[in-house]
């Protein structure tokens, strides 16, 4: 049954565990849509293409064939910056969503038991911010100045400028404001604190604020780091004030400080200057996701306008780095030689969470071992090949045109008679029966993987984890 | 495509047990394990077998491997692209399989991403650590083949290709601004220079 919206509805100690739950569907439900954005991305055009396309129009219009090299370069060289900036931006996004999963996780446990993570990712597209007021519709599509508009959206430091409508979940404006609804029970109310249960804490190497995909180069070809060392990191929740940074974290990353910058009221993008608030580190050298994406946004309309006054006509520079892909498909709506890898893929995508969860039943080396053998290990070498395999693909439309496969990231129901890892093989034998381009290394890192059950009580050896 | 078969018996950790009635001897002296050129502490333990002392090999013993957590044991990893902070400071000299952090050889292009080496050269750390070592064993270390660790395009001559991970693409690269063997020699100066991580 919908209940009536109230923004000033308040979490208690009653519904604690509830609102923690929400938040971490939440921050699930963000994972999958800037994924999607990012696999849509070429960080790597062809310059030669694209320089040699923009000399002949450039000696078309008249310009001597040495000046038309030379634009050309320089043009073609803020693509390859800007496409290479923008992935690691998304992907520096997407990992701190991550991380933020994580932190929110923790706060469960330590507040409310097990958190539950796993076929938690948006079953229905366009699909709406759990509680959201007002909501609004988040696609998985691919980049572009519309899909910044949502991601903006979704990282608003203030309330959005729009009809409210009923919900079902606890009710917020902002998710900073949908936290600090948690954060005032937790300042205010004397709740108990299990520092026994499993969580994801900082020094075991979980988590790192950059790696090679948060970087790209500048047009001398030097690496930039988009993410700070002194960034947030992971926090044992033990009492009140690990459970306030935790949250502090999360809201700081996501949109800024106090006065960050925001949506204009007419709910165009500020593209004035950055402003301290707008950093979510004490350096003042990462930006917040918000000011991540509202970059990215700006920087495209300059570029844009850059191309126009070229005087070679209208000019989509979205055509040099982002794959056609289509909004919201599914794997039902892909040829049946494509729906196998596609349902592989989900597969793996979803014994992530299956993985994650396990970590919060195990402690010491054995969760070690799960995070570091298992969750990175599919992250890296398992699901991002396979989403660089399956974008290789590509299939027609309903409207006739030809699309690239891309990832689904939708939820696969493991069976309970056999373990999710098996089933994982399984769908891998039965992939690369109908496709050629799956890499054989996925089947190994597949079977190497850790053999995690569903739930505790179906594991036949709990408390140990049985690789390959 | 040969496909896989899922097997409890077979474990990753252990491996089947040897039979008892067919032991296995070895009658040949393994080589040490490492994960680069200008690492190899004895005479004749890089992959060729032709290098004369401690420092001066061409090239890793270990497997090849192109990414964070594939390494198979201690001291096989590569490290720089992937990984937390700590496991980067540890190139060549990782605890154990699986922690070793990025591939395998390591070329000379290659940066740490995190931690106090972080924009610093990987393989000239590893050296680094490789020369402590020795110095602790009382050993002499000569000159590694090339100064800065191997090229990334002699390792394409030597291997056929090359590859480490990553989305953001190569890193000896241009885009038409930049010299890529200057960019990889100001790699090289800077990772000698005991300053701050390199940051934005």
């Amino acid at each position: 049954m919908k209940q009536q919206l109230d923004l000033k509805a308040e979490v208690t100690p009653q519904n604690l565990g509830e609102a923690i739950q929400q938040a971490i569907e939440i921050e699930i439900a963000t994972i999958p849509v800037y994924l999607y954005t990012y696999y849509s991305l070429n960080r790597e055009p062809d310059q030669s293409a694209i320089s040699n396309a923009l000399s002949q129009a450039l000696v078309k219009k008249g310009l001597p064939q040495q000046e038309a090299d030379t634009i050309a370069l320089d043009k073609s060289a803020e693509i390859m910056v800007y496409a290479n900036k923008v992935g690691a931006l998304i992907m520096s996004v997407a990992i701190e969503e991550m991380l933020h999963l994580s932190l929110s996780s923790n706060l469960k446990q330590a507040l409310a038991g097990q958190p539950q993570l796993v076929n938690k990712s948006p079953d229905i597209w366009p699909a709406y911010l759990p509680g959201h007021i007002p909501p609004f519709p988040i696609n998985r599509a691919a980049f572009s100045l519309d899909q910044l508009k949502t991601f903006l959206k979704i990282e608003s430091p203030k309330p959005l400028q729009e009809e409210q409508t009923n919900v079902r979940t606890l009710p917020y404006a902002t998710i900073g404001l949908f936290y600090d609804k948690i954060k005032q029970c937790i300042a205010h109310c004397d709740l108990q604190y299990n520092t026994e249960a499993a969580q994801l804490v900082p020094g075991r190497g979980y988590y790192a604020q950059n790696n090679i995909d948060t970087v790209y180069y500048d047009k001398q070809h030097k690496p930039k780091f988009v993410n700070a060392d002194d960034g947030a990191d992971l926090i044992h929740v033990v009492d009140r004030a690990s459970a306030i940074r935790a949250i502090d974290a999360i809201v700081e990353q996501g949109e800024g400080n106090q006065g960050s910058t925001s949506l204009n009221p007419d709910g165009s993008v500020d593209c004035c200057a950055i402003t301290p608030a707008d950093y979510d580190d004490p350096d003042h050298e990462e930006l917040s996701h918000f000011e991540k994406f509202a970059q990215i946004y700006c920087q495209y309309v300059d570029l844009s306008n850059k191309f126009n006054e070229l005087g070679i006509g209208d000019i989509d520079i979205s055509q040099y780095f982002v794959l056609r892909l289509p909004t919201n498909p599914k794997t039902a709506d892909y040829p049946a030689s494509v729906q196998g890898v596609s349902t592989l893929l989900n597969a793996v995508y979803s014994y992530l969470y299956v993985m994650v969860e396990g970590c919060y039943r195990q402690k010491d080396n054995t969760q070690y071992e799960l995070f570091m053998f298992g969750v990175h290990k599919t992250m890296i070498f398992i699901l991002n090949s396979l989403c660089g395999d399956i974008t290789m693909l590509k299939y027609t439309g309903p409207d006739g045109r030809e699309y690239t496969v891309a990832p689904t990231f939708e939820n696969y129901e493991f069976r309970v008679d056999s373990s999710p890892k098996s089933q994982l093989i399984e769908l891998y034998n039965q992939a690369i029966g109908s496709t050629n381009v799956i890499s054989t290394r996925i089947g190994q890192r597949i079977h190497d993987l850790p053999d995690v059950p569903l739930e505790p009580y179906l594991s036949t050896s709990a408390g140990k984890l049985i690789f390959a | 495509m040969a496909s896989i078969q899922y097997s409890l018996d077979n474990n990753g950790c252990s491996g089947p047990s040897p039979s008892a009635s067919t032991p296995t001897l070895s009658t040949t002296s393994p080589l040490e394990l490492h994960a680069c050129m200008g690492l190899n502490a004895c005479k004749g333990h890089d992959r060729f077998g032709t290098n004369s002392c401690a420092g001066a090999g061409y090239c890793a013993t270990a497997e090849a491997h192109t990414c964070h957590t594939l390494n198979n044991c201690r001291g096989q990893g590569g490290c720089g692209l992937y990984g937390s902070g700590e496991e980067q400071t540890k190139p060549g000299a990782n605890d154990c399989a699986w922690q070793g952090s990025c591939a395998v050889p390591i070329q000379a292009e290659r940066y740490s991403t995190q931690g106090p080496n972080k924009g610093k050269g990987t393989w000239m750390l590893a050296r680094k650590l490789f020369e402590e070592r020795m110095k602790t064993a009382n050993r002499n270390v000569s000159p590694a083949p090339y100064s800065c660790g191997p090229p990334e395009k002699w390792l394409e001559t030597i291997m056929g290709s090359y590859d480490s991970c990553g989305n953001s693409g190569d890193k000896y690269c241009s885009f038409g601004f930049n010299d890529p063997n200057r960019n990889a020699e100001e790699l090289c100066e800077k990772s000698k220079r005991d300053d701050t991580p390199e940051n934005v």
